[in-house]
């Protein structure tokens, strides 16, 4: 609020210059200009305290040894770092984040565009049918995967007893204790859904495809499928990416249905990455290998939003 | 984004016959929705059933609707305790966000100028840092300072993680209403602080229900965070108390499906209730986010 501030503010407020010629305009919005800083302080603070500040801790630690319980620790530059890519296990979970991250991206979008094309057709009780296809997406992960867990056990399971009540004993397996069958197991729940949200979205872009260019489209002798191939399709451009990159985004983070179903196991064959840092911080004690692992992590996040914007931005200019 | 049906005029000239392709496709879907909330029904009837008749038979059918289940899931576990330690967490946290969230992304979008720019920034940088990357150092802090295993600690660290993603919803919203209002307020003399709470936070009605909703699933819904910061002296939210269960030798698995059924109840009588809004709003924090 210094007379050498004093100009800078009016400069700042953009077009809405007013005219003025003396100085109390300009004093008014640094005055203002405080104001809208206490505003936005407590937010401010709690985000910096509780996400920033660690996450940059996190750096930091990621360079030590700590056990995480000690508060002695010391600095042993990027090999934390180095045993990260050169282990086995943690490349394990890298690939099984893939696989269920990118794979229930893809097979969600599809069930959950699926879906939505289907509700779109409906000229009657629509909204009751969006209402009950929504209904599913109400069960948190968690539960589905608790649930699950108890559906899929070897010998009182629900899955195994309709399996050997149909005569195919063979087919009864230990679903969430073989390795071959582990992680596909995983991904078929993780993907057990009509997509909630994600069928949402579709179908609120769906609904804005103008009816003119599809009409227009069958008049001039186009099959359903070239219609949804070269009209309704690129009309979905956006939210296709858009869908897509929210659940990549989250599927580098897939912890809960792991935790439940497996704990990582047999072994470490299903682990994740979120779950890979989890264990290795708290259950192991290796809190500085965790944290290099959590940057590992950052990163791979950073890099998939940065490209996926990019993406986006392309198609934007475009359509 | 979501267009009224009075959008499509065609509608209203097909309303008049059910198609044969309709009707197949409503069976579909109801063939679908069934499949897929077969875990749920299940868990649901083997609510009503005893250990001793799910391991028997499990694919039987409950032979009464005893709720025996219900009774002993409170008189012989945590349970209870954790619904109400998911109920402070879930409310408290709301509670504090709309306190301090709104006010924010007014103040950042009526601050302007650079400074502006890069608080805006600052906040949206924290949707690409999952919560891994801060847990960490986040539970060590926490010990120091005493609040380990608190459920302030929960609320504090949900606070921070739901911070962006606020600021993005509101400051999206803030930037279509109109200075005039406020700045006629301001003339009349009120303070800043009542103009905000009188004027502009009504005004963000529309916006302050999808965030409260989003944000309430999905803080029931949480497993990880509290499963981080809430060791074995607190009885854990419901999905810890459940994993715990899950975790004895002796599990339990007729409280088990009976405490999933209760954690669910919440979030369906919230979705009764505010239907409309949920699926506006869930359709607009989608895009936006």
């Amino acid at each position: 609020m210094t007379a050498s501030t004093a100009e800078r503010p009016a400069a700042l407020a953009g077009g809405r210059a007013r005219p003025a010629p003396d100085r109390r305009p300009a004093r008014r919005m640094t005055r203002h200009r405080a104001v809208m800083l206490l505003f936005i302080a407590p937010a401010l603070l709690v985000y910096t305290v509780m996400v920033i500040a660690p996450s940059i801790q996190s750096i930091q630690l990621s360079l030590t040894d700590w056990d995480g319980i000690n508060p002695a620790y010391e600095y042993v530059g990027l090999a934390n770092y180095r045993d990260i890519l050169t282990s086995d296990r943690f490349w394990n979970a890298t690939r099984n984040t893939l696989v269920l991250g990118l794979g229930s991206a893809v097979i969600v979008n599809a069930v959950a565009l699926g879906v939505a094309l289907m509700l779109d057709k409906l000229h009657h009780a629509q909204g009751f049918f969006r209402t009950i296809v929504y209904l599913p997406a109400l069960v948190s992960g968690f539960i589905a995967a608790t649930i699950w867990k108890y559906m899929l056990n070897f010998n009182f399971g629900a899955v195994n007893t309709v399996l050997r009540d149909l005569g195919f004993e063979g087919a009864a397996m230990d679903w969430l204790g073989d390795n071959e069958i582990v992680v596909g197991v995983l991904l078929f729940i993780i993907c057990f859904t009509l997509g909630g949200n994600t069928t949402l979205i579709y179908l609120a872009n769906l609904q804005s495809v103008p009816q003119d260019l599809v009409e227009a489209a069958r008049i001039d002798g186009a099959s359903r499928g070239q219609v949804f191939r070269y009209v309704t399709w690129p009309m979905l451009a956006g939210a296709v990416t858009v869908n897509m990159t929210l659940m990549m985004i989250a599927g580098w983070t897939i912890f809960d249905q792991v935790m439940v179903l497996t704990a990582g196991g047999p072994g470490f064959v299903s682990e994740t990455m979120a779950f890979f840092i989890y264990k290795v911080g708290f259950g192991e004690y290796r809190a500085g290998y965790g944290s290099a692992a959590a940057i590992v992590l950052f990163i791979v996040v950073l890099a998939t939003t940065v490209l996926a914007n990019r993406y986006m931005r392309s198609r934007e200019v475009q359509a | 984004m979501t267009r009224s049906p009075q959008a499509r005029p065609e509608l209203r000239k097909e309303r008049r016959r059910l198609t044969a392709g309709e009707v197949a496709v409503m069976a579909v879907l109801a063939v679908l929705v069934l499949a897929v909330s077969f875990p749920v029904l299940y868990a649901l009837l083997n609510s009503f059933r005893s250990y001793a008749e799910i391991t028997k038979d499990p694919m039987g059918l409950p032979t009464g609707l005893g709720l025996d289940n219900y009774v002993r899931l409170f008189q012989t576990t945590d349970y209870g305790e954790a619904l109400l330690n998911t109920l402070v967490i879930t409310g408290g946290t709301l509670v504090l966000l709309l306190a301090i969230v709104p006010m924010a992304a007014w103040g950042i979008e009526r601050l302007g100028g650079r400074s502006s720019r890069w608080i805006y920034l600052l906040f949206i940088a924290g949707l690409m840092i999952p919560f891994q990357v801060r847990m960490i150092p986040l539970v060590s802090s926490m010990n120091q300072v005493g609040l380990y295993s608190t459920l302030t600690s929960v609320i504090l660290v949900h606070l921070g993680g739901a911070a962006s993603f606020g600021i993005l919803l509101y400051c999206s919203f803030i930037k279509g209403v109109p200075r005039e209002v406020e700045e006629a307020a301001e003339v009349d003399g009120a303070g800043r602080l009542r103009t905000f709470w009188s004027i502009v936070f009504p005004m963000l009605l529309p916006v302050t229900s999808a965030f409260v909703i989003i944000q309430a699933l999905s803080l029931w819904n949480d497993f990880f965070i509290p499963l981080v910061f809430l060791d074995a002296s607190s009885a854990g939210t419901i999905n810890v108390a459940l994993s715990r269960m899950v975790g004895l030798l002796t599990s339990q698995w007729e409280l088990i499906y009976t405490g999933a059924i209760l954690a669910i109840v919440p979030s369906v009588v919230l979705f009764a209730a505010f239907q409309r809004y949920f699926i506006k709003g869930m359709s607009i924090g989608a895009v936006k986010g």
